[in-house]
């Protein structure tokens, strides 16, 4: 399926154009969610989430100082649903950021529900479900955020919006028990059967020669990371997940799921041949490739539509671009010495109903019965205790106005792409693979740049580390978790709830948001576990499994014990029945003793069955047959 | 004993070897009392002694040969179509093995029932040669004269079939190299045993010995009903989780949490030194589930009630209920025949029959083609 881009370019100029004239303005979106059948790949066609009765989704755009209204109604009939505006600060709108029993009630189906913020920022942004994994269904696109005052304006011919993902073939609710079950003890993702761009296969960019292209790039993906590149182009890359940087060339980009790069490309000055723009999908974290998959998606940049489209060339080594060498462009210096260091280990395991869980240490995610924030607004000065969001809501409370520095030890072997809600950070370190836990007295690990590269997403190396460092100027309740869909189910999220106090000074919850919940009968005061007399009793809070019990349980001891005993009686039987013959045995040698004594002379060797003649009397062990058949 | 030692092996040839022994031996002496009486003809005697060694001997080079043919194909052919369901395979193999040691194993502790056996089997076919010898074809003839060469032959061969057989079936999991040194130290000890018997002495620490071996044997048995059932679990747990099963090695994934009734993330048999021999001998396994503990009471609980009715049989000469059952079905009509077959022979008909057998070795039966005409009707002289 082959589709054209030009609808996107101009819809940006016409943006462009009336920001300029209009200043700030409200920008509406009414969205009705509904289910709509697609086939994007060609391969299979499936039921995913559409807006409005279209999928793929329409593409967000605003201006920078916008107000964005969107009403949404759940017309999907059977499943809840909530949206997420990846990478919005939501500054004093925290009830709007959109995760399921964080900020807010699932929206349940037939119900209605409206975010309303104002995005200060610019850049590439996505919006998503934030309900339960389920955003691979088809609910994601890109959410564009125009800037007047934009540094690198003039510099760029046209803009375009490109997303690639993955893709799976079957329905979320039919992958996550699958994936979520005791089978699959080693956490094993279930693979995607393709790759697209732009919800698509086979995209024509039709573009002009010797001219400059602003390509915001989204990876709206479950799971995959992409490895992007133009053959016979470079990119320049101007701006990471909201954030301005100096220009950086680069030949190849690795991509991670929730990640967005904005970068130039210049075309070529003659129109003689097509180009082909590929994505890769990394399948390092793939438990094993099937026959028949193709983990590549490709476009092509069309010159001249008359010619053909070249097939991309293979390509031996990924050599990607690293994006911690990323300055950004408004120089932000290194913040201070922290305040607070939290350091998370990142773990995979198996507990006690023998499924595989994700844990922070040994902490595995499960929402709690009161979304947090409601838990904030309802807890008073307890809610600086961590203890009354629930010890399962991996809660960490942050002071207001102080530097906060997070360490993520990983202690799995895959790569996990890490985003905090509400907030982008200072990278400061980040490991190559194989590197072990941050050491902060080593002083090589400890040598920071100056000027730190920021973004609101980024790629945990396989057994490695990272930090950053965080202002918390924005009281809210921001969850930080891996933006891999299925580690997500698993549990691999933490919360910080950044001054609680300040939210509860100002923050006022709409009337839609408690009536969210209402509809589904989910409690919207007091803690984790519903109690709103005691907030320090979480007694009933939600948790997961227990561990796996190791070594012996009662129940192993008891079983062990008796089967020693019913060995042990077993032998005793055997060892009786073998002794009974014994009397016969011990008979019959008397009586050859005796029969040898009557016959000195004779050194005959008869068989004691032969020479017994009398009956054994008043013995105390049985008979045998051939006693009694030789009693002649 | 990693790998050069399969104890099953070497308990089922130790068992085979020694009722061929007793055969043997009960043959000789059936020779010995009608024909080997000082005041009897001794060349006659010794001829034929010869005819019984050379019979038996032969038997048993055509078994080794046979047994030889078999495994070598088996090994040479068969290995690889298991690997991927190994489980399976095994979880089968131990339940046929189990079956073959159980049904085995009693008859080791009532030699003397062995030997009563024997002498009655020898004696009718001693008795069914003498009458059908009307055929009067070369190999009929040939083989009234030989028939001391031919019954050992025939009787040794189809022990020493059994014993290869069963080997096969109770070893079919093991590498090859677990097979010499217990079929040669079975076939010793066999003969060793067999030997004592005869010669009829010390049969108070025979006795004791074959005590101990059956113990030990009903050990690796039960050990090995727990291990089929477990193995067969593990191929369907296996079989839902891929190939994954294998990387957790111990740890946690590497077994069903809901079978579990213990699980230890050491000391597992497939890992661990010293641990498979807990493993060969008693059936530990470091991951135990309710289908393996389970199996092994009901294996030790089958066993103290198949003996229990051995011993009912012994005193009261049937087994509970066997000729309430066998009358019953001997009123079906087509088993009949069977059921009539199968009902006890009284004790009066076996010492009959012994001593028609008796009658014809001591009448010459076998001794001349030409006196055969005239034994023909005289089957119950003496």
């Amino acid at each position: 399926m082959a589709l054209s881009l030009s609808f996107f370019p101009v819809l940006s100029m016409l943006l462009l154009a009336l920001s300029r004239v209009a200043g700030a303005a409200t920008v509406v979106y009414d969205f009705n969610i509904t289910w709509v059948r697609a086939n994007p790949d060609g391969l299979y066609e499936r039921p995913t989430i559409g807006i409005n009765g279209q999928w793929p989704l329409p593409v967000m755009t605003a201006t920078i100082n916008d107000t964005i209204v969107v009403n949404v109604d759940n017309q999907l009939g059977n499943q809840t649903t909530t949206i997420h505006f990846h990478g919005m600060f939501q500054n004093g709108t925290t009830d709007m950021d959109g995760p399921n029993q964080v900020t807010q009630c699932g929206i349940a189906p037939g119900s209605q529900f409206t975010y309303n913020f104002t995005v200060k920022q610019a850049g590439t942004y996505w919006y998503h479900s934030h309900y339960y994994g389920q955003y691979p269904d088809g609910l994601r696109a890109p959410f564009i955020i125009s800037d007047p005052d934009y540094p690198y304006k003039g510099q760029f011919d046209e803009e375009l919006v490109l997303s690639v993902s993955d893709w799976y073939h079957q329905e979320m609710r039919v992958l996550i028990p699958k994936f979520l079950s005791k089978a699959n003890p080693t956490g094993a993702e279930p693979i995607p059967q393709a790759a697209l761009f732009n919800d698509t296969q086979n995209l024509t960019v039709t573009v002009q020669p010797g001219k400059t292209y602003l390509i915001h790039l989204v990876n709206v993906g479950a799971f995959a990371g992409q490895y992007i590149w133009f053959e016979g182009h470079n990119m320049t890359i101007v701006e990471v997940d909201g954030v301005y940087t100096d220009e950086a060339e680069a030949e190849m980009i690795y991509i991670s799921p929730a990640q967005r790069y904005s970068f130039m490309v210049t075309t070529k000055n003659e129109t003689s041949t097509n180009y082909a723009f590929i994505g890769s999908m990394d399948t390092t974290l793939f438990d094993k490739i099937p026959n028949g998959l193709n983990w590549n998606v490709t476009g092509w940049l069309v010159y001249d539509s008359a010619k053909p489209l070249p097939t991309p060339a293979l390509v031996d080594k990924f050599n990607d671009f690293d994006d911690f060498d990323l300055v950004p462009y408004d120089k932000k210096p290194l913040l201070p010495d922290p305040d607070q260091t939290i350091t998370l280990d990142v773990m995979m395991g198996v507990l006690g109903d023998g499924k595989p869980y994700a844990f922070f240490q040994n902490i595995s995610y499960v929402s709690q019965k009161v979304p947090t924030l409601y838990t904030v607004m309802s807890t008073g000065e307890n809610a600086t205790n961590p203890a009354v969001y629930g010890e399962f809501s991996n809660s960490f409370v942050l002071g207001h106005n102080q530097i906060n520095e997070i360490v993520v030890n990983n202690h799995d072997s895959g790569k996990h792409p890490f985003h905090l809600h509400g907030h982008n950070f200072q990278v400061i370190a980040r490991s190559e693979e194989q590197a072990g836990d941050f050491d902060p007295s080593n002083s090589s690990q400890t040598d920071y740049p100056a000027i730190p590269m920021r973004r609101d997403t980024i790629t945990l190396n396989p057994n490695g580390n990272l930090v950053f460092r965080f202002a918390s100027d924005n009281p809210g309740v921001w969850l930080f978790h891996c933006h891999i869909e299925w580690h997500m189910d698993q549990g691999l999220v933490a919360t910080m709830v950044e001054a609680p106090l300040e939210i509860q000074k100002s923050l006022t919850i709409p009337q839609d948001h408690f009536d969210a919940c209402r509809a589904a009968n989910i409690p919207y005061a007091g803690n984790a576990a519903g109690n709103t007399i005691d907030v320090l009793d979480l007694a009933g809070a939600n948790a997961p499994p227990g561990p796996l019990p190791a070594g012996f349980t009662t129940r192993g001891i008891v079983a062990l014990v008796f089967s020693c005993i019913s060995a042990l009686l077993g032998l005793a039987v055997i060892s009786w029945y073998g002794s009974v013959d014994m009397g016969a045995a011990n008979k019959a040698t008397e009586q050859q003793r005796i029969a040898e004594m009557n016959q000195p002379e004779s050194h005959e060797l008869v068989s004691p069955a032969t020479t017994v003649v009398e009956a054994p009397e008043a013995e105390t062990d049985t008979k045998t047959e051939t006693e009694i058949e030789m009693e002649r | 004993m990693p790998n050069v030692f399969a104890p099953q092996v070497f308990f089922i040839v130790f068992r085979e070897v020694l009722e061929a022994v007793i055969i043997v031996s009960v043959l000789l002496s059936f020779l010995k009392q009608c024909l080997g009486q000082p005041d009897q003809d001794q060349k006659i005697y010794k001829r034929l002694v010869r005819q019984v060694w050379f019979g038996s001997l032969s038997g048993v080079f055509l078994c080794l040969v046979i047994g030889g043919i078999f495994i070598g194909v088996f090994y040479g052919v068969g290995k690889d179509i298991w690997s991927q369901s190994e489980d399976l395979w095994e979880g089968i193999f131990y339940l046929i093995a189990t079956i073959i040691i159980t049904v085995m194993g009693l008859a080791l502790l009532r030699i003397n029932k062995m030997k009563e056996k024997w002498r009655l089997k020898i004696a009718h076919a001693l008795v069914d040669k003498a009458k059908h010898h009307n055929a009067k074809s070369w190999l009929g003839a040939w083989g009234k004269r030989n028939a001391l060469f031919i019954l050992p032959f025939i009787t040794t061969m189809r022990e020493g079939v059994e014993a290869v057989v069963f080997v096969g079936g109770v070893s079919l999991g093991l590498p090859a190299t677990e097979f010499p040194l217990p079929v040669i130290t079975g076939l010793l000890a066999g003969l060793f045993v067999g030997y004592l018997i005869y010669r009829g002495g010390n049969v108070l620490s025979i006795q004791l010995f074959l005590i101990a071996s059956t113990s030990v044997l009903y050990l690796i048995a039960a050990g090995m009903f727990s291990k089929a059932v477990w193995s067969l679990q593990f191929h369907v747990f296996a079989l839902r989780v891929g190939s994954d099963v294998a990387e957790e090695g111990n740890g946690p994934g590497s077994y069903d949490i809901l079978e579990s009734v213990w699980h230890v993330n050491c000391c597992n048999p497939e890992t661990d030194n010293g641990w498979d021999v807990f493993n060969a001998l008693l059936g530990w396994q470091n991951s135990a589930t309710y289908g393996s503990v389970i199996s092994y009471n009901i294996y030790w609980i089958a066993i103290m009630v198949a003996i229990s009715c051995l011993l009912y049989e012994e005193r009261t000469g049937s087994l509970p209920l066997k000729k309430q059952t066998l009358a019953t079905l001997a009123k079906v009509p087509g088993l009949k025949r069977w059921a009539k077959k199968k009902q006890a022979i009284s004790a009066e008909e076996r010492a009959e029959i012994v001593r028609q057998g008796e009658a014809h070795l001591a009448g010459g039966a076998f001794l001349e083609a030409e006196n055969s005409e005239e034994e023909d009707d005289r089957p119950a002289e003496k």
